[in-house]
């Protein structure tokens, strides 16, 4: 048996994955089989998407998480000896993958940014280390060869009308002991900063949590959104986690970046590696971000952004 | 009383990495040190044991020359430390290290609790913490951002996209930690003095018996290379003003 396995939490990156999946399955000659969650008339739209199977995980106990399924689908695996099983990297798949690759006894490339058949036919794999400073380029020599997938790492598949393909329901999990007592899900403050064309991160160099409305001011100035480091999120907690730009969070192309008061560590930097243009405000003239940067203003934050937000008004660009 | 175990990796400091002319990673003066995340598992379990009464074991692999993390992980509170050592063991990659502690851990070490940081900050897979867990039969619960014990049981608070999720289970268990659970401590002269007396336990490749060829081969590793500019602007007026008119030039605001 053979073939290239999916798993993805949500529709968006299903989505991707049937993508990468379905070019990977074609090249090998095997079919492409999507395992999802439960079924609410997905698995067609899965199928017009580019699976050949569709497998249904059962729904789960309220108490129950994610990490039910594990044995489960390792099981299946275990049977049906896949060539390729890729997991969309979402913190929930990332557990759940190392747990089936060791079941499985099998080597798991996390966070690949870019996936190859090489010429041996094995399944060539990139992604970042040193926190974004390096790539390394790995290969998995048993099976099945195993790869976590960043969201909007691949371009999503297109429909293709009338295709037909197989259903088939997986068993029901055993009982796992760990015990979901609450979700908390966090409401959104703002638009998805990986949708816009300007992103204007704040560091660690603002002192108090109120200055960042003068960095929103600029924001909307540019027509952008407000973006940050990971101390602001996690040591702070003055801006909600999904604003977090990074090898750890999230990863953004915008036409423009300015960092704020950022040192630029790698693993911010590797969060905004495609950016068009990158500028940067710091008072350190030697601060990394400045190497990560086309154009920099080495100055007092709380001096350079009035001028700035002056200069800007004045050419007619505020509101 | 609760064995807590936490494992720590000695890596590069990926700050001193540096690309050379042809594109390559230059470590020729690279430093070292306890992988960030893992300074979070090591106060954790501290924190646990000051809190709940217990005893920490923190334990590493890693090629001989590690030994210099060994004092330093003592010094940041555990009782004891497990220094799993071969010059083979440099380049782990996670299933080959996971594999590893599971054997010395679960044939040596006492454990209720294991505690591993999120992942290392040089490859970041995340993968030991799940994979370790696996190995020994025990639950797993990653990226937890606040724990608490209360009846055996652990209850833990971790980060999913959407928020977070609360989440109990029985020990023995092991949690991955994220950089928020804690500010490890700085460890002062009275603390470094300290280490120096604990004990610790070397565990060389000839005391272990299983199988540990690696699932993934490197084929190939390169600089991430990140081509800019690096135009520098004073901060006065005039200089905000040429700013402004780089970015309107480069088409970068409009
Ligand atoms: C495994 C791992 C993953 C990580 N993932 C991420 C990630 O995804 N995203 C992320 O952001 N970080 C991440 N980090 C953390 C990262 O290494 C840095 O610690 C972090 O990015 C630094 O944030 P910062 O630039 O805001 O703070 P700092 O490094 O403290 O920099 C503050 C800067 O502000 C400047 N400054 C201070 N005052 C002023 C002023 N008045 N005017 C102008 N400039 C001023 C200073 O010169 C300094 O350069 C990760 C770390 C690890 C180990």
């Amino acid at each position: 048996m053979s073939g290239v396995w999916i798993f993805a939490e949500n529709r968006e990156q299903s989505l991707e994955l049937l993508n990468i999946g379905g070019e990977l399955a074609s090249q090998i000659g095997t079919k492409l089989v999507n395992i999802i969650l439960g079924d609410n008339g997905q698995a067609q739209d899965y199928i017009d998407y580019g699976a050949d199977e569709v497998w249904l995980l059962p729904a789960l106990g309220p108490d129950q998480t994610l990490l039910a399924y594990a044995p489960v689908i390792a099981d299946e695996a275990k049977q049906e000896d896949p060539d390729i099983f890729l997991v969309a990297g979402t913190l929930r798949g990332k557990e759940l993958a190392a747990i089936i690759a060791s079941s499985l006894d099998t080597g798991l490339a996390s966070d690949c940014t870019f996936l190859k058949l090489g010429a041996d036919n094995k399944l060539e794999m990139e992604r970042l280390i040193f926190g974004g400073a390096g790539i390394q380029k790995v290969v998995c020599s048993t099976r099945p060869q195993m790869a976590t997938i960043p969201a909007r790492t691949f371009e999503p598949a297109e429909m293709k009308a009338g295709r037909e393909g197989i259903k088939r329901e997986l068993p029901t999990p055993p009982l796992s002991p760990l015990k979901l007592l609450a979700r908390q899900n966090r409401v959104r403050e703002s638009g998805d900063i990986r949708e816009a064309q300007a992103v204007v991160a704040v560091g660690r160099g603002i002192e108090k949590k109120e200055d960042i409305d003068m960095i929103r001011e600029l924001a909307d100035i540019l027509g952008g959104e407000i973006g940050c480091t990971r101390p602001i999120t996690e040591e702070k907690h003055w801006l909600p986690e999904d604003l977090c730009i990074g090898i750890s969070a999230l990863e953004v192309k915008p036409q423009l970046y300015i960092g704020i008061g950022v040192s630029g560590q790698i693993q911010h930097v590797a969060g905004f590696r495609d950016a068009r243009i990158v500028c940067a405000i710091n008072k350190d003239e030697n601060a990394p971000i400045f190497e990560a940067s086309d154009y920099g203003i080495v100055g007092d934050l709380y001096e350079v952004i009035p001028r700035l937000l002056a200069e800007l008004k004045k050419s007619g660009r505020a509101n | 009383m609760i064995n807590i175990v936490s494992c720590f990796k000695w890596v590069i400091d990926e700050a001193y990495v540096r690309a050379t002319s042809s594109g390559q990673i230059d470590l020729e003066s690279v430093d070292y040190k306890i992988s960030d995340y893992d300074r979070n598992a090591i106060e954790e379990a501290v924190i646990i044991k000051e809190k709940y009464g217990g005893d920490v074991t923190a334990v590493t692999v890693g090629s001989p020359e590690a030994s210099k993390s060994i004092k330093n992980a003592l010094s940041r509170g555990p009782d004891r430390a497990y220094f799993i050592n071969d010059t083979s063991f440099a380049d782990l990659e996670p299933s080959q290290t996971a594999a590893i502690l599971a054997d010395v851990i679960g044939a040596q070490i006492k454990y209720d609790l294991i505690i591993c940081g999120e992942g290392s900050s040089d490859l970041y897979a995340r993968q030991i913490g799940p994979r370790l867990a696996h190995k020994l039969g025990i639950p797993c619960i990653c990226f937890v951002q606040k724990l608490e014990i209360k009846d055996n049981q652990i209850i833990a608070e971790r980060r999913v996209e959407a928020g977070i999720e609360i989440i109990t289970v029985p020990m023995p268990a092991l949690v991955t930690v994220l950089s928020d659970i804690n500010s490890p401590r700085v460890p002062g002269l009275k603390d470094t003095l300290a280490a120096s007396k604990k004990p610790v336990v070397n565990i060389g490749k000839q005391d272990l018996s299983g199988n540990y060829d690696p699932k993934l081969e490197t084929r190939e590793t390169r600089a991430a290379s990140l081509k800019r500019s690096c135009v520098k602007f004073g901060s006065e007026a005039q200089d905000v003003s040429g700013f402004v008119q780089a970015l309107l030039k480069a088409g970068a605001i409009r």
